[in-house]
């Protein structure tokens, strides 16, 4: 439902954009990932259609944002990161203005503004005035605002910025409500709350994608196991490195007398459980105390910091290299 | 269209939401209020009145254009700057309307809220109907000059709103751009058509006279639309912001 090809955008001199590619299917909950200042909001706002590219195609259902900006502001719905409200007025004329905007008319906005506050949950303080309501509540508000013309395609920009646990986790779960059927695009630089949500992922930094993943096919497969031990890990660390089936083996940096270990893929391919069973066997046997086992799911955390140093470090070995 | 008045009712309402609109109304209603007193006192004293109502209109809708030096850059302020700095403009911005609709609904958003003070403010030459016979034709064309003078200064103000996101610089900008645009005509360097032509105090006075002249028409018209225009161009050239 989102096509991007070689997006670039600069201000001025500066390139906040160097050629995304990218695209979001329907039905699908798309995490946009990176550290602050990295591009995601100007991503975001051309995808609007707030912003226009400097260079690149950017499709939205098929329409183009540049010539066909009208058509694609009709499809997406957009809650910016500063969720834009009018403080002095009520939760239900607020929506009703932005359906009255969008060009709903008479009964059908009546019907669409009592449905969208269903749906976002904020009945109760439809006769409120948005200023003086809580964040979480304000963040739903403006929600309304952005669902209230049954958009296809859904963008985001850090919609759980600023809230309580308790209203992040009502979000979340409205999120993936409203994925079910049409294609939810959503920037964060938090990773728990993208792994939380998302589907596929997409790793930028410094205006480039660093990596693309789907959390639900590989990232699972390859996650590591944490073993801790009774005492000193040292002995068990050399036993692991020793093995032909581990890739990598090294001491945890957050736990004492555990050690974190990396299996072949080969390893998970065929019966994974019964591999995984036998090393522990073989551990104990070979007089180990092993006090735990669990399974580590860095995978996300691992790619996000492993994306964003490489491309540091290839960053600085081209400065040096000048 | 629906957008457009869409827009110009929220800011209308907007306007009485917060204290804005009610404050604003008050200074005006005071300082022409006074003034009113002031002319009729003196109308009194010199015991002729040949035509009472063009006398008050021009002195109070005149004045009106010294007052809103310093009330229409709040207006345009809470609409262009205001919106552009806390957001809610890409509320506006990411609908699928054009941008022409979005200024133009703002300014008619300010619009119906002098045009209402300028319905009320007509109890001064209705009062006068209790001692003398008032000419509702120039009532009529006086009411037309304030609105065109009015809206003439709002366009100006809109323009330089929607230049900056700073509530205080466009505060300051719209402010001093209106008095430079109000005595452009005085300066010594200005060019003779421009003199002769573009001169708001004179031809606001000219509809408090009773007379509605196309030409003044049109310089009103061409003022309103050229500042439309620009800030319609400035917001435009945010989305392709380079």
């Amino acid at each position: 439902m989102i096509e991007v090809k070689g997006l670039v955008k600069c201000y001025g001199d500066r390139k906040v954009l160097h050629g995304l590619d990218f695209s979001v299917g329907g039905g699908r909950v798309c995490g946009f990932l990176g550290p602050n200042g990295s591009g995601k909001s100007t991503t975001m706002d051309i995808l609007a259609g707030l912003l226009g590219p400097s260079d690149g195609t950017v499709k939205v259902c098929g329409y183009d944002v540049v010539t066909q900006a009208q058509e694609v502001k009709k499809q997406v719905g957009y809650l910016p990161d500063n969720p834009p409200l009018y403080k002095e007025m009520r939760v239900k004329d607020f929506v009703d203005y932005v359906a009255e905007l969008r060009g709903i008319k008479g009964a059908e906005r009546k019907k669409a503004v009592s449905r969208v506050l269903e749906e976002c949950d904020v009945t109760d303080v439809q006769d409120r005035v948005i200023g003086n309501l809580s964040k979480g509540y304000r963040q739903r508000v403006a929600l309304c605002g952005a669902l209230v013309h049954e958009p296809k395609v859904l963008v985001l920009d850090e919609p759980t910025e600023g809230l309580d646990p308790n209203q992040i986790v009502q979000i979340r779960n409205l999120i993936r409500k409203l994925a079910k059927d049409r294609a939810v695009i959503l920037s964060s630089h938090i990773l728990s709350e993208v792994q939380a949500t998302c589907v596929d992922v997409i790793i930028i930094n410094q205006g480039r994608i660093v990596a693309q993943t789907s959390l639900h096919d590989d990232a699972n497969h390859q996650s590591d196991i944490l073993y801790s031990f009774e005492g000193n890990p040292e002995n068990a660390l050399s036993w692991f490195k020793s093995r032909k089936f581990v890739m990598e083996a090294r001491k945890d940096l957050q736990k004492e007398n555990a050690v974190l270990v990396t299996f072949n893929p080969d390893f998970w391919k065929e019966s994974a459980g019964s591999n995984l069973a036998q090393v522990t066997n073989q551990l104990v046997q070979d007089g180990f105390g092993v006090v735990g086992i669990s399974e580590e799911r860095a995978g996300l955390e691992k790619l996000f910091f492993d994306a964003i140093k490489s491309q540091s470090t290839m960053k600085s070995n081209s400065v040096a290299g000048n | 269209m629906g957008a457009t008045l869409a827009i110009a009712k929220r800011d209308f309402n907007g306007f009485f939401g917060t204290a804005v609109g009610w404050i604003s109304a008050c200074v005006i209603f005071a300082v022409s209020g006074v003034l009113f007193y002031i002319v009729t006192s003196q109308l009194l004293d010199r015991g002729q009145a040949v035509d009472p109502v063009s006398e008050i209109l021009s002195n109070i809708y005149g004045f009106m254009n010294y007052i809103s030096i310093f009330i229409v850059p709040v207006f345009t302020m809470r609409i262009m700057s205001e919106e552009l700095g806390n957001g809610t403009y890409r509320l506006q911005a990411s609908a699928p309307i054009s941008s022409w609709s979005i200024v133009l609904g703002k300014f008619l958003g300010v619009m119906f809220f002098f045009g209402v003070l300028g319905v009320l403010m007509l109890i001064y030459p209705l009062y006068v109907s209790l001692f003398a016979n008032p000419d509702y034709r120039v009532m009529f064309s006086g009411w037309v000059g304030l609105m065109l003078n009015m809206a003439a200064i709002v366009s100006i103000g809109m323009f330089i709103g929607s230049l900056t996101k700073n509530v205080v610089i466009s505060y300051l900008g719209a402010a001093f751009f209106i008095i430079l645009f109000l005595f452009s005509s005085f300066f010594p360097f200005a060019p003779e058509w421009y003199k002769r032509s573009v001169n708001l105090l004179e031809l606001g006075n000219e509809f408090t006279r009773g007379m509605i002249k196309t030409s003044s028409l049109a310089i009103y018209l061409a003022i309103i639309g050229l500042f439309l225009f620009l800030s319609r161009l400035v917001l435009e050239t945010k989305r392709w912001r380079v």
